[in-house]
């Protein structure tokens, strides 16, 4: 790091010095840097906007055309049970399939850890979900769970009687099927992050442990757990905020039905803007997500740094 | 942990058994749902594999007869209609996907040239550009929308295009980061020193030397494009048909009971991605974590 | 989660009106939709798609014209026929766009933000129309009809209600989407059950005329012990709403009052949604869950007494795969008394109807084929296609024989009935919102969540805000004019 930033003074000083126009440096973030903004920035101002109108298409006026309300979209959102809800239910699902990833990961990663023949292609085997389109993995979820589908199949077989349960038309039971599909679909992105920060680690300081006796299950959380808690919480981290965002399967498996059931906050917002057409309203909800994640993320993204250095 | 008792051994391997089957199970209820004959797709008990595999469903995604065919052939029940090709969603598709990776690769290596070599911005400047995927897409496609409109962008390719650049560029400018940052800048240096311009310095010595990470971050950007759901569903009605929306068309149009057809689409649109995912398995932790983790 | 406070947060906080403009000069509307300006257009109803054609043709003269048609999925089958034969007729060529069928009102609707010109003609359904209207995506059809229409056009449609928004005309009605009802005819003519049940309600089984009389028949049919059940009627949270919307109707009340308050949680709503929920333990077990296409074929099996639904309900109950084909007596919905007077009222509430985009750029040609497409003549042919869903909605669609065979002869008679007396659905601006409301809540009530009186209580607070956000004023004008059309037997009675 230190030798590096030594080689870039060393290359600017090398550099003819540019004083007219832009410098070069400057220009080759440039188409990067406009495109965001285009794509990012002016769609803050626009929501910024939008969240202080109530405008929807079928007030006949354009958005930019729209009278303000203020500050009602804000007032409104807090007594939205169905917002509330989303909210929390969006939480409850990142929690609960943040953690049995990182746990069936870890589980997973131990097995992989030393070396037995074919252990490279049953790598290759278990990540395969990740290899999938979610809207096409959603859809094969769509198809286990339903109400003739394999799961009930086998559901079947074990109790011995018939068993047709619609799944996803069940109000308690619908978001079920939608966690599954999403933990079977990123596991494996926890898996690989697991095995390759179990693989880095120092292996002497591991070999020592071994020496002195300790057990296993205490090799594992004295020495193991602690020297990978950086790969961990970079994991958690990404898988999180990924998590936070879920919105396909949602779409697929019940575009948040029955009733609200399992409307999650992306779905909430779909359904609020593009089925509803509650635009500026919707803009507001927008604007609070964006501010919580935006600052759950500048206080997560520590370990992130951190590790690069 | 290394010498293990033989039940542990036996243990463990049927953990990795179980594993394996999990993560194939789905794909193969797709692969084998969409072989099955129209009669076989609703049948209580389900039929695992069919006796009778057929081609049928994949006709019916591609050739807009076959699909006429069988919608005349199941009078009765209303829905059980597809009458378009899936044809020009995989062209659709394939055309968003590849010029959105290319830029989104051409103007992050840029970036990242610039962000590596001459620190611009200073020590916090890549962090803005990561901050873009921390956003939830849903929060801005409502203003997008508003946006695209005022722009007559809505339904069109360059649409698309442009918000996949730009939500692809904090992977590819973190990801490509990562692999200059592995080439010491002493090569360059040795380049400049025999009358070589810095940039030039880069693009013949560094970036041949980065070129399979190139290659990869390119194949993982085509993934996240070709597998990109939301944008498409918003920002496209109709003239634009992107592969997600297609198989979103299929589960909605008779509310999921297309089975067949649904499989044979969802089989085919999945294949690109599985072939490129693991011609870049190696890079794929690297890309999801935005070239923090590094093998 | 602060929910206490949630129903009454907004009492009196909304004062803004949207759409004021729009609304200026309504209040010197017609009393009747029907009595439009003297019309210049010398077609009549035989040869209107004649005539249409050819005033497209003329339009269309010397230049390559293509329109587009954005239609659901699974309509192709009615709406092609009649398209190749207009193109063959202009030289206008036609293409489609294909969107799910529970989507197109949003897709429409997205449409007059992102205004992409991706069609001229599109396919939504009716109760859209007022949202549709106010977003400015519609053109209204007024100056083309009065160019182009006869004057008989729209009285011999079966159900108009839906064309019209505000007075002004803004579709075609292409699809008579009219609630029918279906029982099980070997069951109503059994000696032995005739006998047991007039021996306990004093009236033989027939084809019921009220609520109260199909209550008490699907409860004495059922018998889930020996495999018979009373009904096959919907419960999902979709569908629950348009049965207690025909129920809360037979009772004789309008859902809003002349001040569009809320009327649904009176006396009558309360009792009707207790008999709803009450009937719900007289259906069959799959009545929560089932969708369309489940009921019909679930109605198939025969070991049902009864069922609501559509014309595609009964081209699947009339086709070789239902084991009850040609064993159903059809009637219109029950209906209730009201001061002593027997009042039915059917009730409209779906239907596909042809509008114009204000976004194409041939307008005039777009709307022409509008009326090709819904002229008696033309109309029937789309009617016909057996795998499409278009029902019936013109007298001469009755007589087709081609017709008459895909639905049976004893259905068309019901259905023709409940066509020309149809209640319309709440066509108002934010009608999705005003709906869901009501399904939310009608389910948590019929599930238990709620009491019957607490479900519409919520409901009617709901719809209070919802109209308050919408524009009072501007709903007013809508709701005023909507009264005057609803069907003349009915209108009088309801208070």
């Amino acid at each position: 790091m230190a030798q590096e930033s030594l080689d870039a003074t060393a290359m600017k000083q090398a550099a003819p010095p540019r004083r007219r126009g832009l410098p070069f440096n400057v220009a080759l973030v440039l188409p990067a840097q406009l495109t965001v903004l285009a794509v990012v920035l002016c769609p803050t101002l626009i929501v910024l906007w939008l969240s202080i109108t109530d405008w929807q298409p079928t007030s006949g006026v354009t958005w930019y055309q729209a009278e303000p309300v203020w500050h009602w979209n804000f007032y409104d959102l807090y007594f939205d049970d169905r917002f509330i809800g989303a909210l929390l239910r969006t939480i409850l699902v990142v929690c609960v399939c943040v953690a049995l990833e990182l746990a069936i990961a870890i589980g997973l990663a131990l097995l992989f850890l030393e070396e037995w023949p074919w252990r490279k292609l049953a790598v290759s085997a278990v990540i395969l979900p990740m290899m999938i389109v979610p809207v096409d993995a959603a859809n094969a979820f769509f198809m286990l769970f339903n109400e003739r589908g394999p799961i009930n199949h086998i559901i079947s077989l074990v109790i011995g009687e018939a068993f047709e349960f619609s799944w996803l038309a069940d109000p308690d039971w619908a978001l079920l099927p939608i966690m599954l599909a999403e933990i079977w679909q990123w596991t494996p992105l926890m898996f690989l992050l697991v095995l390759t920060g179990l693989m880095n680690l120092p292996e002497n300081q591991i070999r020592a442990a071994i020496v002195l006796g300790a057990s296993p299950a205490r090799i594992f959380f004295r020495v193991m757990l602690p020297l990978m808690a950086p790969v961990i919480a970079i994991a958690l981290l990404v898988r999180s905020i990924e998590t936070f965002k879920i919105f396909d399967p949602v779409y697929i498996l019940t575009r948040g039905g029955p009733g609200a059931a399992t409307e999650t906050i992306s779905m909430f917002m779909y359904n609020g803007a593009f089925v509803y057409f509650r635009m500026g309203y919707i803009a507001a909800a927008g604007l609070l997500v964006l501010i919580v994640v935006i600052s759950i993320c500048l206080a997560l993204s520590k370990p992130l740094k951190r590790h690069h250095g | 942990m290394s010498s293990d008792k033989p039940w542990l051994v036996v243990l463990k391997r049927s953990a990795v058994i179980l594993s394996m089957v999990i993560a194939f199970f789905p794909i193969f209820w797709l692969v084998s749902t969409s072989l099955k004959p129209f009669d076989e797709w609703a049948n209580w008990p389900p039929i695992w594999i069919t006796d009778r595999p057929t081609l049928q469903n994949y006709r019916i995604v591609f050739f807009p007869e076959a699909a006429r065919e069988f919608a005349a052939a199941q009078e009765g029940s209303l829905d059980y209609k597809v009458s378009g090709s899936a044809w020009k969603s995989f062209q659709d598709s394939a055309i968003i996907s590849t010029l959105a990776t290319f830029f989104s690769v051409v103007f992050g290596t840029l970036a990242a040239y610039s962000v590596v070599r001459f620190r611009t911005g200073g020590e916090n400047y890549p962090f803005q550009f990561l901050t873009v995927r921390m956003f939830p897409p849903i929060a801005v496609v409502v203003p997008m929308v508003a946006m695209f409109s005022v722009l007559k962008l809505s339904d069109t390719y360059f649409g698309l295009i442009l918000a996949y650049t730009a939500f692809t560029l904090p992977f590819s400018i973190w990801m490509i980061r990562s692999f200059i940052e592995d080439v010491p800048a002493e090569l360059e240096g040795a380049a400049m020193i025999h009358g070589m311009g810095q940039f030039k310095a880069f693009l013949t010595v560094t970036l041949p030397l980065i070129r399979g990470g190139v290659l990869s971050t390119a194949l993982f950007i085509f993934i996240l494009n070709w597998s990109e759901f939301l944008f498409a569903l918003v920002l496209t009605s109709g003239d634009v048909v992107t592969i997600t929306i297609q198989v979103a068309n299929y589960v909605s149009a008779s509310s999921g009971k297309l089975y067949g057809v649904q499989a044979a689409m969802g089989s085919v649109s999945t294949l690109p991605v599985i072939l490129f995912g693991y011609i870049i398995q190696r890079h794929l932790v690297r890309g999801l974590t935005f070239g923090a983790i590094k093998r | 989660m602060p929910s206490g406070n949630g129903n009454n947060s907004g009492k009196t906080r909304r004062r803004f009106l949207q759409g004021t403009a729009a609304t200026a000069g309504l209040a010197a509307l017609a009393p009747s939709f029907m009595m439009r300006p003297r019309r210049a257009s010398a077609a009549t109803l035989d040869d209107v798609h004649m005539e249409a054609a050819k005033a497209a043709k003329e339009l269309a003269a010397g230049r390559s014209v293509t329109l587009t048609i954005m239609q659901p999925s699974g309509s192709l089958g009615n709406v092609k026929p009649v398209a190749d034969k207009f193109t063959e007729e202009t030289g206008i060529a036609i293409e489609y766009v294909e969107v799910p069928l529970g989507e197109i009102n949003q897709k429409v609707l997205l449409e007059a933000v992102s205004k992409t010109g991706s069609f001229d003609i599109a396919l939504p359904a009716t109760f859209g129309i007022p949202d549709l209207a106010e977003s400015g995506i519609l053109v209204n059809l007024d100056q083309y009809a009065a160019k182009h229409e006869p004057e008989d056009m729209q009285q011999d449609a079966l159900y108009a209600t839906g064309d019209y928004y505000k007075g002004n005309l803004y579709g075609y009605q292409t699809d008579g989407d009219t609630y029918v009802m279906f029982y099980h005819k070997d069951w109503l003519e059994n000696a032995d059950e005739n006998k047991a049940f007039s021996d306990k309600h004093g009236y033989a089984l027939k084809v019921p005329d009220t609520w109260e009389e199909l209550d008490a028949m699907m409860a004495h049919f059922h018998r889930p012990d020996k495999g018979m059940y009373g009904g096959a009627l919907f419960r999902t949270q979709f569908f629950i709403a348009w049965e207690w919307w025909v129920r809360f109707h037979a009772k004789g009340y309008f859902p809003l009052d002349d001040d569009l308050n809320p009327q649904i949680n009176n006396d009558a709503g309360v009792k009707a949604l207790e008999e709803l929920v009450a009937a719900s333990k007289t259906l069959y077990p799959g009545a929560r869950t089932n969708g369309l296409f489940e009921n019909f074929e679930a109605f198939g099996e025969g070991d049902k007494f009864c069922n609501i639904g559509w014309g595609g309900t009964q081209k699947f109950l009339n086709s070789d795969k239902s084991k009850i084909k040609g064993r159903m007596a059809h009637g219109p919905t029950p209906g209730g008394m009201v001061d002593g007077k027997l009042i039915k009222t059917p009730y409209f509430n779906w239907g596909w109807n042809y509008v114009v985009s204000s976004v194409s750029p041939e307008p005039e040609i777009a709307y022409l084929f509008t009326l090709y497409a819904c002229s008696p003549a033309m109309s029937t042919v789309a009617v016909r296609d057996p795998g499409g869903y278009f029902d019936p909605f013109r007298g001469a669609h009755y007589k087709d024989a081609k017709i008459t065979e895909t639905y049976s002869k004893p259905f068309l008679d019901a259905h023709e009935d409940s066509m020309r007396n149809s209640i319309p659905d709440l066509y108002l601006k934010g009608q999705g919102e005003y709906f869901d409301e009501l399904r939310v809540n009608l389910t948590a009530a019929d599930v238990g969540e709620k009491s019957p009186k607490e479900a519409l209580d919520d409901t009617a607070a709901a719809w209070t805000r919802i109209t308050r956000r919408m524009g009072k004023r501007s709903q007013k004008v809508q709701w005023d004019f909507l009264k005057s059309i609803y069907p003349a037997g009915v209108r009088d009675i309801l208070t």
